[in-house]
């Protein structure tokens, strides 16, 4: 049997260093799946090999078995492969509705000549609909007219999301949803993820802050100085002692 | 043919000097205003006319008004920077069209001034130093070479040696961080002002006698400086010097040997070479565009 | 007023225009008409976020290759003009190769660039371009009568009526792009690439497809001048043009449709009719480069804004706008 997602000796160098060294790891479909450790363990630079931000020096970045490493993002995201950003990357000029429009450019892909002949009214129409859909489920629904950069923190997230949930993708890829939210943000975006995990898609999540997603994943991969260090349910992650020790160690470090 | 290739050899080092003067301004300024001034060729222009109005027409000794010239060239710089850059400081579009403002204006005060036609001046003098029959070279030339040389060593100095040169690359690199140091932005945008569009005045003021002089002369000279300071990475001084050499040396062996047109086109196709193997330019880094 | 009612009231307008005009101003009318539709077109290309400085040279594209179809192969004239946009819209693409690895200042120059090679190579090859001198007596377009109206084009009217029906229609194809979802697609390309990317946009397809239209409705523009004026050569598509669209769009502003569009006409009204009747023949680039600069220092967000605010205070509270300040 093929892997859903699977992370496969991925190695990343930046001149001399190192950032990620031979990592690999597996999520299973319709999991919430963590990748943790502390700073500088190269999360997010894994996280950009999968979304194909950067193209690895090694390995393999395999979704149904298909070998996805070194395409364009753009690529990586008509395989449904969908990403987030770190901090609210939006389309601040554009409004709440036009930056989920852009989210459905997938499915409802436009055409000039129709565009301009007026042939593509059903297409309009569907993508309006997916856009509204996908902004109602993130309960943006009240705010579609104001401009992306007018919403609040919390608000500007969740129009993240939405952008990326929008397009149908079957994996979504997050990069540390939670920073800078206080405890009722947090929770309400855990919620928000339980029910995209209950349609079906996967979640990949980056995070620093191994509390935070420890009710919400499956799975947690955790790694350290751009290796692999362990893998377990929430539970066994927390009590492994290689990583007790990777993040007192580096906390420690921080001290 | 060997005396030839002399010959265009020092052709050559004589326009890497005018051009290496005038594109080490244009990066000055872009460096510490992140402004692309357009007014650059004009500024030349200005400097030129200032050889017209002082040297040929008012008999002023002619080194006298060539820093005459320098000093109104480089006023006409703080001017700018004081109606113009500093307002439109978060506006880099902005500033570029205020320069071609600034362009027409002062294309318009020398058609107003002198008229269209075309401006000679007497020879500062008439010496050649003679290396063999055919290769000579005029000292009015050597001048410009001269100039170059003793410049741009003064202004590496400064920028390298004096606390006024750190403050300048400081702001040039992170001008938030400078600010922090204590460094006055706008003390420095003066300093690279003046002193990028003086370099320009002075290129212009000595090479006044040695080609025709009219007021939309300043054309060709900033295209030339925009491809020479593309080539060799905008921001960077070294690049750019560089690149003017580069850029002499072909544009002048490839207009002896063919034509001028052909020495343009050469020029222009290299320079998108080097940008479409290096889109940062030879010594740029990508942070900068 | 029904909205229709306004449209047919400006159309009205737009054509009784030229009677009140002296032939002189004929004249400039039919050069407006055309630089409407160059300038637009110009809008097209920013609206993916690049400033390119060849969009006249591409305009000279249209030029040459419409007059020269007409000179020796016969072709019959509009169809050559719509040939001229489509190789200005390929001379585009194949551009893009090399432009579209630089951003920014380096696209700027790099664009003016291409566009001075393509300058120098029509002034190099006198077969076909004819050198310097250019093209002469470029076959004009010919005349025909609809019935009521007698199309008869040794007169700037006629060709105004022909080139604004033209120019019109371009405009509405124009408008009909930006509006649609390609059209937010180019402002999602412009104001976020990555998270576009991330949204399954190819950026770089996106981008040529922007440089591309753009390109072929300046070459259509190009094309319709050609065929005016009889004598086309490379230094009537030189930067002095470039600058002025590069200053029509940004005193004019680039966040709306008319933008562009409202800095040509003021601009181009101002500086050839205002000033020459004032008797300010000597000062015209003195006045011209003060406006620019005042109006940039004063009205950052161009002409555009004005219109915006006076709208705005119209309809109370209404749509939002979007105005970038650039």
């Amino acid at each position: 049997m093929t892997n859903f997602l699977e992370v496969k000796n991925l190695t990343m160098r930046f001149g001399g260093l190192t950032a990620v060294d031979s990592l690999s790891f597996k999520v299973e479909h319709g999991t919430i799946h963590g990748l943790i450790g502390p700073n500088g363990a190269g999360k997010t630079t894994t996280f950009n090999m999968i979304s194909g931000f950067y193209t690895p020096t090694e390995g393999q970045v395999l979704l149904r078995g298909e070998d996805i490493s070194g395409l364009h993002m753009h690529e990586v995201a008509r395989r449904g492969v969908v990403r987030t950003f770190q901090h609210s990357t939006l389309f601040a000029e554009l409004t709440v509705l036009e930056n989920a429009l852009v989210g459905t450019h997938m499915p409802f892909r436009p055409n000039i000549f129709a565009a301009i002949i007026g042939w593509d009214k059903e297409d309009r129409h569907g993508a309006e609909a997916r856009a509204k859909e996908a902004l109602e489920f993130f309960g943006l629904d009240g705010l579609l007219d104001e401009k992306a950069g007018d919403l609040s923190h919390g608000h500007q997230r969740a129009l993240g999301m939405a952008v990326a949930y929008a397009s149908h993708p079957d994996v979504i890829l997050l990069d540390e949803p939670f920073t800078g939210m206080n405890p009722e943000e947090t929770r309400q975006m855990m919620d928000l993820m339980e029910r995209l995990k209950a349609d079906g898609i996967t979640i990949l999540i980056v995070e620093h802050d191994m509390q935070a997603i420890m009710g919400l994943c499956d799975n947690i991969t955790c790694m350290s100085f751009g290796k692999f260090l362990a893998e377990g349910g929430p539970t066994e992650i927390r009590n492994h002692p290689a990583v007790i020790e990777a993040y007192l160690g580096g906390a420690r470090h921080v001290a | 043919m060997l005396e030839l290739l002399a010959q265009t050899g020092l052709n050559a080092v004589y326009a890497a000097s005018y051009i290496s003067l005038v594109a080490v301004g244009l990066v000055l300024i872009f460096g510490v205003m992140g402004v692309v001034n357009f007014a650059h060729g004009e500024l030349f222009m200005a400097g030129a006319y200032a050889i017209v109005a002082l040297y040929a027409d008012m008999h002023v000794p002619f080194f006298v008004a060539v820093a005459i010239g320098l000093v109104f060239v480089g006023c006409l710089g703080l001017l700018m920077e004081k109606a113009l850059f500093r307002p439109l400081k978060d506006n880099p579009l902005g500033g570029l069209v205020a320069s071609i403002g600034f362009l027409m204006i002062l294309q318009a005060l020398a058609v107003m001034g002198f008229g269209v036609r075309m401006e000679h001046i007497p020879p500062v003098t008439q010496e050649v130093i003679a290396f063999s029959d055919k290769v000579r070279l005029p000292v009015a030339r050597l001048y410009v070479i001269v100039a170059a040389l003793v410049l741009l060593s003064a202004l590496w100095y400064f920028l390298k040696k004096t606390k006024f040169g750190w403050a300048l690359r400081a702001s040039a690199q992170d001008p938030e961080a400078a600010a922090l140091q204590g460094i006055s932005i706008t003390q420095t945008a003066k300093i690279a002002m003046f002193i990028g569009a003086g370099l320009a005045g002075i290129a212009g003021a000595l090479t006044a006698p040695l080609v025709s002089v009219n007021p939309h002369m300043g054309h060709s000279v900033i295209v030339t400086a925009f491809i020479v300071i593309i080539v060799g990475g905008v921001g960077s001084l070294e690049g750019a010097i560089v690149a003017s050499v580069a850029y002499a040396i072909v544009h002048t062996f490839v207009t002896t040997f063919y034509d001028g047109v052909l020495a343009d086109i050469v020029g222009l196709c290299l320079m998108l070479i080097v940008l479409i193997v290096k889109p940062t330019g030879l010594f740029g880094s990508a942070d900068r565009a | 007023m029904p909205k229709f009612m306004i449209w047919i009231a400006a159309l009205a307008a737009l054509i009784a225009l030229p009677h009140g005009l002296s032939f002189s101003q004929q004249e400039i009318l039919v050069f407006l008409t055309i630089n409407v539709l160059l300038v637009a077109s110009y809008r097209l290309l920013t609206l993916t976020g690049e400033w390119s400085l060849g969009h006249v040279v591409i305009m000279g594209v249209g030029a040459y290759t419409s007059a020269l179809l007409t000179k020796k192969f016969g072709v019959f004239v509009p169809v050559s003009m719509l040939m001229g946009g489509v190789a200005a819209a390929l001379i585009a693409v194949l551009l893009s190769f090399p432009l579209f690895r630089m951003k920014g200042f380096y696209f700027l120059i790099g664009s003016f660039a291409a566009g001075e090679i393509i300058r120098l190579l029509w002034k190099r090859f006198r077969d076909p371009f004819g050198g310097a001198k250019g093209i002469k007596g470029i076959d004009p377009m010919p005349d025909f009568s609809i019935g009521f109206y007698q199309f008869d084009f040794f007169e700037p009217t006629s060709y105004y009526y022909f080139a604004g029906f033209i120019v019109i229609i371009c405009l509405w194809i124009l408008w009909r792009i930006e509006k649609s979802p390609v059209g937010l697609t180019f402002h999602a390309v412009h104001w976020q690439d990555k998270l576009a990317q991330a949204s399954g946009v190819n950026v770089r397809a996106y981008r040529t497809l922007a440089f591309a239209i753009a390109s072929g409705f300046a070459g259509i523009s190009g094309a319709l001048l050609a065929h005016y004026v009889g004598t086309i050569n490379p230094n009537a598509f030189d930067i002095d043009l470039m600058v002025f669209v590069l200053t029509w769009a940004i005193v004019g502003g680039t966040a709306t449709f008319y933008g562009p569009i409202l800095g040509c006409v003021v601009l181009t009204v101002i500086n050839e009719i205002v000033l020459r009747e004032l008797g300010l023949e000597q000062m015209r680039p003195l006045i011209y480069g003060a406006i620019m600069i005042l109006s940039i220092l004063f009205l950052p967000n161009g002409l555009e804004s004005l219109v915006q605010k006076a709208t705005q205070k119209r309809a109370g509270n209404g749509a939002a706008q979007r105005s970038p300040a650039e």
